[in-house]
């Protein structure tokens, strides 16, 4: 073992005690949330009776598909919306005027609704006889069916109001400690408004940009009280299926909820795994 | 295969590195292991009691903790303020959970019966009925058999089959009955001034009226109701139905539901395209105007409703002359509660006249009483009689007229899932 | 576009730019004019009316005692709303929701960033299979762990508040491990090298260098954290098992009521204004630049 050796191990030894702390919280909850979803979709911790391994629960199932596809509709749709918005109000509060100042401090109120209160208000702002409707005067008959509608209008308006925030301030945040001399640099030497925008903030800002819209697709995935206050009876997206199969009167349908909550783990983990490669061709990361 | 030796030297950092995801995997055969174990055998079935005097030295100090659905001020405000300060005095501490459904509290208890917590489980009290009640007792989450101790219990007349069954499921002193309910519908007097009077005259009644009627998506309790409601209607009477499930009983019987509610479809709120996800988004279409007919089984919060300004002064209860579903609610205990006679405690204090005569006064809740009014003293008698009368509900006599009784509530998911694939699904 | 201006002086010999936060004044370079300045003086009040809209019926709702359809307003504004809030337990539901967000943040913020600091130097075996485990709470559906992370909490008798804050603090790492990467991928390990080569302790480097540089990186990380305690639904109340009633349990149990928009209005306007005050103290962290002239 020679000294030259030795200097990289220590601080390879150094580096894992660092991590290892944040480490072991995340890997309880999310093997053992992972790891007691799937034994107990596969009929492995029952609530009466004896264990026995059966795949019945992905299969007693109906209409998976028409879920899939409409949570994943829901899903890419806002967050194609909130990565847009979210980018843009990132650009103007950086460029830290007093219109910035304002969107800035409106965007962090909205992060830091819970969704459950972003729906119960998105609800009273956009229903039949909501406030839009009250101060415009339209009566609830000519007034467009955005809550509960065949559009999802509502969902999708509510994820992307509270996710275009989130990605906003994760942009801002990473991006606020070095953008701005960049942008001056470019300004002096005579780039103009929409170059410094598509050749300056959009390459700096693209990696936060992917890391928060993965983020903002796998919750919207995967969080039901918005769809489910909102949205139409049927079909019903993934999430909203499974809670009302673990709410269900039958002490059955426990395997099938899991057997949902699997599936959607599988979908959010394959198209964020997408993302993340993706992430791996940036340069400007690392 | 390597032994592990307790006395080697200290690992170096390098094979330290490399026991990372060894670690890992071994905490997640742990985990696997600790939850794959089946759910334990042998539920609890909690103390032994001999006598009151036995339940009340061990309930001295206890905590109590309340579950109950937080949606009612009303409801949140008389246990707080009234049925809490009582329990204290006998020396329980009562605290309220509030949660959005009562599933909530029963999903708690099995998690906690499927992970082995037999003895000091969160939940000691809920505000239970129907087929919450039937699913605890099918996986034996109840502490029962205690109801008979409670001295209250002889206020209570044992007879009245709305407190001997619960949706069908014998009660069998699993849990103690707090009140009553009747399903009821409700019009605006303003807009339907000559309202129907059956259940097929309201449907008629809705068709005549596009767009202003609509029920809330079962497995919605209250919506789940409505079905059962036109099931009784289009079968010829409660009588037609027989009140335990049979698959036979149900291909037989409900064709006929799902085909009538296919007719109504076009004619509902937004034709039928959508409904209401709750009884409470029920509730604000008919605040709103939307609609000019509703249903609850929750009638008691109708008179506070009118009187804050949520619903129109309009409003009033519609009584039909084929009866309606009424049921009683209950308080339950689970079996893995670590404060059962406390519990014991609070049931029997909310089954005591005053406590029922309180609850029944339409300015504090308004709930019916489940106590037996003909065995009561004069005295006693003459509080009930004395309540001021609400302007919006009638009394329980006017209401509970040719009740119906509940069907099994085995019924219950069968015509739920129905409506779903059929009606929800058009 | 003109270049003549007085705010950056290239002669005058700045070793480090003072580093710019949000809010900061723009410098006159970066303004725009004309055309331009209308066009970001409309987009701006769009983005504004975007975020600012659903707070609307939140705002007319808490002021309001009474408001039937179709009233365009209000018909009677007061304070019923406040008065049920309170009286449903709502300010010590706001204490309960205060601890646990900050006990989630102190917890989840040098957790991410002792795990980004070594990631980001690369030092670490497995680092790519590390950062995917990290970043993997993110994808785990809120009911996963209603349906089988409590049965294992449970088992393993777990105290229900110790149960909460270890998976609200498991949910909190990937936001301050990537949000603390993100500033390390842009901090200069040149500073502490140089104290260290003058003679600094690694601790007084860590406490006087390393740390003030870094600070309002840790601070959004902070924030993020305790947003994820402060917006938690799900997880408190199962995993808590009724011991912590926080301001979202409330707010929830009432929301699923009639008729109590303006109680909800009201704990939902008071479930904005701390995280905002933090947020007013992140913006004035400021890099305690060491090359900076103060």
């Amino acid at each position: 073992m020679t000294a030259v050796q030795s200097r990289p191990r220590r601080h390879g030894m150094r580096a894992t005690l660092l991590v290892l702390p944040a480490i072991i919280p995340v890997a309880i909850v999310v093997i053992g949330g992972i790891g007691t979803t799937v034994v107990q979709s596969l009929g492995l911790m029952p609530l009466v009776g004896t264990p026995a391994l059966s795949v019945d629960a992905f299969e007693s199932t109906d209409n998976l598909l028409g879920s899939a596809l409409l949570s994943l509709g829901i899903a890419v749709v806002s967050t194609a919306i909130a990565a847009v918005v979210g980018f843009f109000t990132a650009v103007l509060i950086i460029s830290g005027n007093w219109g910035g100042r304002i969107v800035g401090a409106l965007s962090a109120a909205a992060v830091t609704v819970p969704h459950l209160v972003g729906a119960a208000s998105v609800g009273l702002l956009l229903s039949d006889s909501g406030v839009l409707a009250r101060i415009l005067g339209i009566p609830p008959e000519s007034w467009p069916a955005l809550v509960a509608g065949p559009t999802w209008f509502a969902v999708i308006a509510e994820y992307a109001w509270k996710e275009s925030a989130f990605v906003a301030l994760i942009i801002v945040g990473t991006l606020a400690t070095r953008i701005t001399s960049y942008d001056e640099t470019a300004a002096m030497l005579g780039a103009s408004r929409g170059a410094r925008l598509r050749l300056v903030l959009f390459p700096l800002a693209a990696p936060s940009l992917l890391v928060a819209s993965a983020i903002a697709f796998a919750y919207t995935l995967g969080s039901y009280e918005v769809a489910w206050l909102l949205g139409k009876t049927y079909p019903e997206p993934l999430s909203v299926m499974a809670l009302r199969l673990f709410n269900s009167a039958s002490l059955t349908a426990r395997p099938e909820a899991a057997a949902v909550a699997v599936i959607t783990l599988l979908l959010t983990a394959a198209i964020v795994g997408v993302a993340m490669l993706g992430l791996r061709r940036m340069r400007a990361w690392q | 295969m390597q032994i592990w030796l307790p006395f080697r030297r200290a690992a170096s950092p390098t094979t330290a590195r490399r026991r990372i995801l060894p670690a890992l995997a071994t905490a997640a055969v742990t985990a696997l292991a600790l939850s794959a174990c089946s759910a334990p055998t042998n539920t609890p079935s909690g103390p032994e009691f001999f006598d009151w005097a036995d339940v009340q030295i061990a309930a001295d100090g206890q905590t109590v903790k309340l579950w109950m659905w937080g949606g009612d001020d009303q409801g949140n405000a008389y246990v707080d303020d009234v049925l809490a300060p009582a329990a204290a005095a006998q020396g329980v501490t009562l605290e309220r959970v509030p949660i959005a459904d009562t599933k909530d509290a029963l999903n708690r208890v099995f998690t906690e019966l499927q992970a082995g917590r037999n003895t000091d489980g969160a939940v000691d009290l809920v505000w239970i009925n129907g087929d919450n009640f039937r699913t605890g007792k099918q996986a034996d989450a109840w502490f029962c058999e205690w109801t008979d101790l409670l001295p209250n219990m002889t206020l209570v007349s044992d007879s009245d089959p709305l407190l001997t069954e619960d949706f069908g499921t014998p009660v069998d002193g699993c849990e103690a009955p707090w009140h009553k309910a009747q399903f009821s519908f409700v019009y605006n007097e303003a807009t339907v001034p000559n309202p129907p009077t059956t259940i097929e005259g309201i449907l008629d009644w809705a068709e005549d009226n596009p767009g202003r009627f609509t029920y809330p998506a079962a497995p919605d309790f209250t919506g789940s109701a409505f079905l059962r409601e036109v099931l009784y209607s289009v079968s010829g009477g409660y009588e037609n139905v027989p009140s335990v499930y049979s698959d036979d009983a149900f291909a037989e019987l409900s064709p006929a539901l799902y085909e009538r509610l296919d007719q109504l479809a076009p004619s509902l709120w937004r034709e039928g395209t959508t409904y209401p996800a709750t009884s409470e988004q029920l509730t604000k279409l008919f605040a709103d105007g939307e609609i000019d007919m509703m249903m609850t089984y929750g009638p008691a919060t109708l008179t506070a409703l009118v009187e804050n300004g949520t619903l129109p002064d309009t409003t009033r209860v519609l009584t039909v002359d084929d009866g309606t579903l009424g049921n009683a609610s209950f308080f339950g205990i689970p079996s893995n509660s670590g404060n059962i006679a406390g519990a014991m405690v609070v049931a029997n204090e909310a089954l005591s006249v005053e406590q029922q005569v309180a609850k029944a006064d339409p300015a504090v809740w308004g709930q019916f009483t489940v106590l037996d009014l003909d065995a009561l003293s004069a005295d006693d008698r003459a509080l009930f009689d004395a309540l001021p009368q609400s302007p919006v509900v009638p009394t329980f006599d006017i209401l509970s007229q040719n009740a119906n009784p509940e069907l099994s509530a085995e019924w219950v998911p069968a015509l739920d899932d129905g409506w779903r694939t059929t009606i929800a699904a058009r | 576009m003109s270049a003549g201006t007085t705010s950056v002086s290239l002669d005058k010999p700045v070793v480090h730019p003072p580093r710019r936060m949000p809010g900061d004044h723009g410098s006159p370079l970066t303004q725009s004019r004309g055309v331009a300045r209308v066009l970001r003086i409309v987009s701006t009040a769009l983005i504004a009316l975007w975020f600012a809209l659903p707070f609307l019926p939140l705002v007319l709702w808490s002021f309001a005692n009474q408001w039937m359809h179709p009233a365009a307003f209000p018909m009677e504004a007061g304070t019923d709303g406040l008065t049920a809030a309170i009286a449903n337990g709502g300010g010590l539901a706001f204490l309960h929701s205060l601890l646990l967000s900050l006990v989630v943040a102190v917890i989840a913020t040098p957790l991410g960033a002792m795990a980004a600091r070594a990631l980001s130097r690369g030092h670490v075996r497995f680092g790519k299979a590390i950062t995917v485990l990290l970043f993997s709470p993110v994808l785990l559906p809120p009911f996963a762990a209603v349906l089988g992370l409590n049965v294992l909490l449970l088992r393993a008798w777990v105290p229900p508040a110790v149960g909460v804050v270890l998976v609200l603090v498991a949910v909190a790492i990937p936001y301050t491990t990537f949000s603390m990467r993100a500033a390390y991928a842009a901090y200069d390990d040149g500073f502490d090298d140089a104290a260290r080569t003058l003679g600094a302790s690694s601790r007084l480097t860590l406490w006087r260098i390393h740390l003030p540089l870094i600070a309002p990186a840790l601070a959004r990380s902070a924030f993020l954290a305790f947003l994820v305690g402060w917006s938690d639904y799900l997880i408190t109340l199962v995993v808590g098992g009724g011991h912590m009633i926080t301001l979202p349990l409330i707010i929830a149990s009432s929301a699923s009521g009639v008729g109590n928009e303006s109680s909800v209005a009201v704990l939902s306007l008071s479930a904005v204004i701390p995280p905002l005050i933090l947020l007013g103290f992140i913006a004035r962290t400021r890099n305690l630049d060491p090359g900076k002239q103060r």
